[in-house]
């Protein structure tokens, strides 16, 4: 009986020892993620990149190639196709945006008149009620926040310069040795938590998977009904609006609002007719109609299974704590915390019943 | 410079290990080198101490395991046994290198282990689950099925146990009704 207990006691001093080893490495992954700059941001692109070149990689492994050239293939096609497409689009593309820069001070002369005209007679609604001048202090809000902006740029050019290599560059060793990285911290974990974290991390994977190449089905829907309807509309800088709602479309519930804000305001600040306004706004409410209607329903509700309201007060405490990146990974972080409580809930308390 | 001799072949020894028990193992019989390789770079190696559980009856299960060194006890809660206040488990049979067992739980759906299994000694087993089985079939098709039709004959020879051991069982309930009856 002495014997038995000594072992049972080696056994237990085992597991925690074990636990608290996978529980350092994640600890010690965690850390590097969030205090090196831009490593978390790298570090979150490569995942979706993973995610988006997975089915391609395993479709090249079935058909017999080995695993290292069915990751390395994609990566140089989609290198090519990159160089190939900016080659044929950057032009375009960097016309529009050198436009739009030496337009921009017209635009806002124009918006500022605009203000100007109305804001005597906001004034003079609000003066009634308030002693303050909106018009002075809109503009103080305006040159704060713009000048921030441009403060920012420099350091958010060398952010995203440096996230653009390493992204590529993790997601490739994500691809390739993934797996085994993640038999090798399986290795660890101790044998009452193996199946259980085995299975964990299975579903989180197939979650995550599903997830992000949902949002970037979203994503593309969006731009593509976007930049038909502004080539339709024959609204200038089609191409370009069209990319920023698509990516900006990734961020939850505000997101739309700030893809459709600079169509809206290159409109205004053209004085276009109230006509091509409402069209132009017509555009961005299809997408998101569409959005709504086939991909959400079809796609995103299966694989995450939140209410409504958990996915509202995610989306605001990821916004609290780390602003736009929090609202973004939000969700799917709301759900691998649920389903990771779910099944220790399970494992802890059900299965004695 | 002997140890080093030593210690090579006592590697090539463990590689060589689990691939054979590998290629004993029935779900894995019909696979080439290659293929077998590929399994080897998907199943876990587990090592349990003597007593350790393995995995306890209803708890989720989701695969199976081979043993590679070692015994198994698996066990059964028996109600009668828990009523007289004894020993919960009843050890029902004992299994030894190159066993199996837990293999249901690579097909069910959040199944439940029907047994308790806990190392009778210390032990090594290789470990293949659900997950593992759906990566191969993702991966490499062909292998999968190989392993998939395997697994299902194993399923199907026990299910035709069972009903072999039912049908006897039955034979024996109305021979003890019908003595029951000739003695009244």
């Amino acid at each position: 009986m002495n014997l038995e207990v000594i072992r049972q006691k080696i056994i237990v001093r085992e597991r925690r020892v074990r636990l608290l080893a996978v529980a350092l490495i994640i600890a010690f992954s965690m850390t590097v993620l969030l205090v090196i700059p831009g490593m978390l941001s790298a570090f979150l692109i490569a995942f979706v990149i993973t995610f988006i070149f997975k089915p391609i990689v395993n479709f090249l492994e079935r058909r017999g190639l080995n695993r290292t050239v069915s990751v390395l293939l994609p990566f140089l096609i989609s290198m090519g196709l990159a160089i190939a497409l900016s080659s044929a689009f950057l032009p375009k593309l960097s016309e529009q945006m050198v436009t739009l820069q030496t337009e921009i001070p017209v635009y806002m002369a124009n918006v500022t008149e605009m203000t100007k005209k109305s804001s005597t007679k906001l004034n003079n609604a609000v003066s009634q009620y308030y002693k303050i001048n909106v018009f002075d202090e809109a503009t103080a809000f305006l040159q704060r926040s713009s000048n921030q902006l441009m403060a920012n740029v420099p350091n958010l050019l060398s952010t995203t310069l440096s996230t653009l290599i390493l992204a590529p560059f993790f997601a490739f060793f994500m691809l390739k040795d993934g797996r085994s990285f993640i038999h090798q911290l399986l290795a660890v974990v101790p044998n009452n938590l193996f199946e259980l974290s085995l299975n964990l991390q299975f579903q989180i994977n197939q979650q995550l998977g599903g997830f992000v190449r949902a949002r970037i089905l979203e994503s593309a829907l969006v731009g593509m009904i976007v930049w038909l309807g502004l080539l339709l509309l024959g609204f200038p800088y089609a191409l370009f609006l069209a990319i920023f709602a698509g990516i900006t479309n990734i961020i939850p519930y505000i997101g739309p609002l700030i893809g459709a804000a600079p169509a809206i305001v290159i409109a205004l600040g053209n004085q276009k007719s109230g006509f091509v306004i409402a069209v132009l706004a017509a555009i961005y409410v299809v997408a998101q109609v569409l959005d709504m209607l086939l991909v959400i329903p079809l796609v995103v509700a299966k694989i995450v299974d939140l209410h409504p309201v958990t996915v509202v007060l995610a989306i605001i405490v990821g916004g609290q704590i780390m602003g736009i990146l929090g609202m973004i990974i939000s969700i799917p972080v709301a759900s691998i915390l649920k389903l990771t409580f779910t099944e220790f809930y399970h494992h802890v308390v059900d299965f004695r019943g | 410079m002997n140890f080093l001799w030593e210690n090579i072949f006592k590697r090539f020894e463990k590689e060589q290990s689990i691939l054979s028990v590998l290629s004993k193992n029935i779900l894995f019989r019909n696979l080439n080198k290659r293929e077998l390789r590929f399994i080897e770079k998907i199943v876990h190696i587990r090592k349990y101490r003597a007593r350790e559980v393995i995995f306890r009856q209803n708890e989720n299960g989701v695969g199976m395991y081979i043993i590679v060194k070692g015994k198994v006890d698996i066990s059964v809660i028996d109600d009668i046994l828990v009523e007289r206040s004894q020993e919960k488990d009843v050890v029902i049979t004992r299994l030894e290198a190159g066993d199996f067992f837990g293999e249901l739980s690579l097909v069910e759906d959040s199944g439940r282990r029907s047994a308790t299994s806990i190392a009778a000694e210390d032990t090594v087993l290789i470990g293949f689950f659900k997950p593992d089985l759906l990566e191969i079939l993702e991966r490499s098709p062909s292998t999968g099925v190989k392993v998939v039709f395997r697994l299902a004959e194993v399923l199907g020879r026990r299910l035709k146990e069972t009903t072999d051991k039912i049908t006897q069982l039955k034979k024996e309930i109305r021979l003890v009704s019908e003595l029951q009856g000739f003695h009244k």
